[in-house]
């Protein structure tokens, strides 16, 4: 992001201690105005902390926390102006949809014939008109769900933060409310930060996407950056679907290649120098992998299953570890034949066997 | 046997049962409304043949009932009020976090609500006139039954609060709620039907409290209907039938609340006892 | 002052106001009469002294007494008669009665609360009718029971030693048997289901699942409900209070009602103090119990 995008939230060195628990470790972490960053991670990564404590649901411990150039660290959850988002809604089931929408508004001293008519317009929106008397309990998932977005865009916040919203629906609908959610973004011009456990979601959504793991922010950057250049082992395994797959290698002496585990020493050839001898973990994406019908290819392993879904055939070869890759269409070979396979230098990733590092390319 | 048939037949059990265990309380009422020789006579009469209706209004301008019914309600609706207005805060923030002082604080809590009245009463009674609060003796039995029900009342609510979802309070503090507003908009009245549930069971417990009136209120213009219907119940009474309408009238407004709000009760009193 | 102020709106200092007055009022009205009680067990209190705080400490002297009085053994063996018996006799009847209303046939459901009524019913009125019920000459029970051919004279049930106790008991069964019924149903009701048909499926009959499955599935619930019964059973005051008060000649005694007798009967505030700190130690044992039975029933 370049210095002159007007920042919307700015973390800088922010902690959060439970009691011994370390929960958020020295998160460094800017937003630009109108973008929309997606956290993702593994249950417990911290990616949920990090929201609420943008929201002011949690109190850091150190650090700084500034929204729209003031300093937050310490100011009630209804002072931010921040709308958010609940995973399981949080609609007030006392309340109509009409008073769920008006409620931060009338908080707020807002008219009610003012907070009415807001209210009716982004229900129209959203698709919410003709259910403004009724309760959340009368709502499907949905509904309940488009409800909780229009809660936060009457607001008009200075920015939205999403915790999850859409892991209580089913597949289809989720996929449709993905590209909803983004429209939206895109024609309120707003700032959203968007929690998910789900890679794709984050992936198709964000134009910067964050990879937590146990408190530390592992990588940040463009959906397509983190997929080419991932900084490590993690970061590589959590971005991409289906997962890389991962294989302890050996740099071969002539330093253009690796050698792979799988006995008759199956040589790799690599696209940057490494160190004769160096142990490394290569990491090799299933959609990279080419069967080549020549027999010529580097790795040659018998297939153990085959699994389509019609569109795309999996195939697992019989090898340890084991070595997954994707094909278009049915699979052009059957269980227990030995397949040859390619990949093209560049799309061979590298990573330091200890310290789990990508080795970039030099120069 | 067809299913219908088996819940009919499971049914008729079950109401004879229940007419079984709640046989003492129709006999209560069947016998107030006998005649005295009618009360005496073997084998005695499973209806009564000629009731005395008048018997309530006999003994209620007797006994005084008014008075002594006026001074339960005055006592019960006392500790309620304290109760409800002491033990809410309480049981929220109790129900809010988890700690180790939460913890600390529900163990004394429930150490609190298991001590038996009528031992507690003793240093109670005797601390009290130091004080100098048995001078006004409903004062006092209002607090003393307010400090013995809250530890009961605070579980009972605490459990209510504890199903109200945390993200609703949250939302609120989001929506521009200080945490005074969104307990007083949003989980209070979520929490509204447990609150009122755990309060009737309150006050039916204080509206038949006898230990502490019996002990601390000696002027019988201020005693409750339980103290009075003691001293009704001398030794060797043989007025039964008025005892029993005496009874009968303390006991039927409690029974009518139960009744009406009978599922609400037993679902509060059961999800409270055992957690 | 504005930070204590904010403090009170938005953060912790809320929860602190919300919690100081209850926990303080506790204190003082439940916490320092514990202590005084403590106090007073140690101290010579008589109704010249009860005005005072400076009262002589007599050590050990007022638990030396109560131990050596005669009436001390029987009474302490009447407390565990009627605790035993009624424990015993509410759980078993309570038992019976929510396996049978286990089945969910129609209005299972409304007519077992109903039976909550004897629970809900003020001590004294309950105690009233069954005064009444097992008066000697006249009572329906006795009527019962000869017309039965169980007995063929009245027993004296209030007034006659061998029985005089156990009319409070049978009163106090009556009582509690709901309580029981209604909390053994709720633990009844959270077995899983799937459990009795894959027992069902493995060849188990409804004796056998009955002691494989719901019994030890239920034996957490299980001792929550018997040191809750134990606690109740020792706060029970009014039955006794209505139906013999204590007598004839303390064969129907227990603590709780010779705590009371002795304060506010004979004036021996000192003895009184005495035995309920006994008791209350053996009660505080008791809910220890019972409070580590349901922490268990939380995790499950």
């Amino acid at each position: 992001m370049s210095n002159q995008t007007e920042l919307q939230i700015a973390l800088t060195g922010v902690n959060k201690h439970y009691g011994a628990y370390h929960a958020l470790k020295n998160i460094d972490l800017r937003i630009a105005k109108g973008s929309f960053v997606a956290l993702v991670g593994p249950s417990g990564c911290g990616k949920s902390t990090l929201l609420r404590s943008m929201a002011g649901l949690e109190t850091i411990t150190s650090g700084d926390l500034v929204i729209a150039g003031e300093r937050m660290n310490a100011v009630p959850p209804r002072k931010r102006d921040l709308a958010m988002v609940f995973q399981s809604y949080a609609l007030y089931p006392h309340m109509t949809v009409e008073e769920n929408l008006t409620y931060s508004l009338r908080i707020r001293g807002v008219k009610k014939a003012e907070a009415k008519k807001a209210a009716e317009e982004v229900a129209a929106t959203t698709g919410l008109s003709g259910l403004m008397g009724r309760y959340p309990r009368e709502l499907s998932g949905g509904q309940r769900q488009r409800v909780a977005m229009s809660r936060a865009i009457i607001r008009h916040p200075k920015a939205f933060l999403f915790d999850e919203p859409l892991s209580n629906l089913d597949a289809a609908l989720r996929v449709h409310m993905r590209k909803e959610i983004r429209a939206l973004h895109d024609r309120l011009g707003a700032t959203s930060v968007y929690v998910t456990h789900d890679q794709i979601e984050a992936m198709t959504m964000a134009d910067h996407v964050v990879v937590m793991r146990q408190g530390v922010i592992e990588q940040q950057g463009a959906p397509l950056d983190l997929y080419d250049r991932p900084v490590n082992r993690f970061v590589a395994g959590f971005i991409g679907s289906p997962a890389m797959n991962f294989v302890p290698a050996v740099a071969a002496d002539d330093g253009r290649s690796i050698i792979l585990p799988f006995g008759e020493g199956q040589h790799l050839p690599v696209n940057r120098p490494v160190p004769r001898g160096r142990s490394l973990i290569a990491g090799l994406r299933p959609e990279h992998l080419v069967i080549d019908p020549t027999g010529a290819g580097p790795i040659r392993l018998d297939v153990a299953t085959v699994e389509s879904t019609g569109s795309n055939s999996y195939i697992a070869t019989a090898s340890k570890p084991d070595i997954v890759l994707v094909t278009n269409g049915r699979s052009p070979v059957s269980v227990g034949s030995r397949i040859s396979i390619g990949i093209a230098p560049e799309h061979v990733h590298l990573f330091d066997a200890g310290t789990e590092a990508r080795i970039a390319v030099e120069g | 046997m067809s299913e219908t048939t088996k819940h009919r037949l499971m049914l008729a059990i079950a109401c004879v049962l229940a007419a079984i265990y709640l046989f003492p309380l129709y006999w209560m009422y069947v016998t107030s409304l006998k005649s005295g020789s009618a009360m005496f006579a073997t084998p005695p009469g499973l209806f009564p043949s000629d009731p005395q209706w008048s018997v309530y209004t006999y003994v209620w301008e007797t006994r005084d009932m008014g008075r002594y019914m006026w001074n339960s309600l005055v006592i019960a609706t006392g500790s309620v009020a304290l109760i409800v207005l002491l033990g809410t805060g309480c049981a929220y923030v109790l129900a809010r976090y988890r700690n180790r002082w939460v913890d600390v604080g529900l163990f004394l809590i429930l150490m609190l609500q298991v001590l038996p009245a009528s031992l507690l009463i003793t240093p109670i009674f005797v601390g009290f006139s130091q004080l100098g609060l048995l001078a006004t003796p409903r004062v006092a039995v209002i607090i003393a039954i307010a400090a013995k029900s809250m530890p009961f009342y605070v579980v009972l609510v605490r459990s209510t609060f504890m199903s109200v979802p945390m993200e609703l309070e949250e939302a609120a503090l989001v929506d521009g709620n200080s945490r005074v507003g969104a307990f007083f908009n949003i989980v209070l009245p979520l929490a509204r039907n447990g609150i009122l549930v755990s309060g009737i069971l309150i006050f039916m417990q204080a509206f038949g409290e006898f230990v502490y009136s019996k002990s601390m209120i000696q002027s019988i213009e201020l005693q409750p209907a339980s103290v009075g219907l003691n001293s009704f119940m001398g030794p060797n009474t043989n007025e039964w039938n008025n005892i029993l309408a005496y009874a009968s009238m303390y006991v039927t407004p409690i029974l009518a609340i139960f009744v009406l709000l009978q599922r609400r009760i037993v679902s509060g009193l059961t999800s409270g006892a055992l957690k | 002052m504005k930070r204590i102020f904010s403090s009170l709106a938005d953060g912790k200092g809320f929860d602190i106001a919300l919690i100081v007055f209850p926990l303080a009022f506790l204190f003082v009205m439940a916490g320092l009469p514990l202590i005084y009680n403590v106090v007073m067990s140690f101290q010579e209190v008589d109704m010249f002294s009860l005005g005072t705080f400076a009262r002589p400490f007599v050590g050990f002297k007022n638990y030396v007494t109560l131990f050596s009085q005669p009436e001390t053994w029987p009474i302490l063996k009447n407390t565990a008669i009627f605790v035993v018996a009624s424990i015993a006799g509410q759980f078993i009847a309570g038992f019976a009665l929510a396996l049978f209303f286990w089945t969910n046939f129609p209005g299972a459901s409304w007519l077992r609360g109903l039976f909550l009524v004897s629970w809900v019913m003020p001590g004294l009125v309950v105690g009233a009718i069954w005064n009444w019920i097992l008066s000697g000459d006249f009572g329906v029970l006795n009527y019962l029971l000869t017309a039965l051919g169980i007995i063929d004279g009245n027993i004296f049930w209030r007034s006659d030693p061998n029985f005089s106790l156990w009319a409070v008991i049978i009163a106090n069964i009556w009582l509690g048997t709901s309580f029981n019924m209604i909390l053994l149903s709720v633990g009844l009701s959270a077995i899983p289901k799937d459990l009795f048909e894959a027992a069902e499926l493995d060849g188990a009959n409804a004796f056998q699942r009955f002691w494989t499955i719901t019994l030890p599935m239920m034996r957490s619930t299980i001792g929550a409900i018997i040191s809750l019964g134990l606690i109740f059973t020792l706060q029970q005051f009014d039955l006794f209070a209505a139906i013999t008060s204590g007598g004839p000649n303390n064969s129907s005694n227990v603590t709780q009602y010779w705590a009371w007798d002795l304060s506010f009967r004979q004036y021996d505030f000192a003895q009184g103090a005495t035995i309920s700190v006994v008791m209350i130690v053996f009660v505080m044992m008791a809910s220890i119990v019972y409070v580590r039975s349901t922490r268990h029933e939380v995790r499950g």
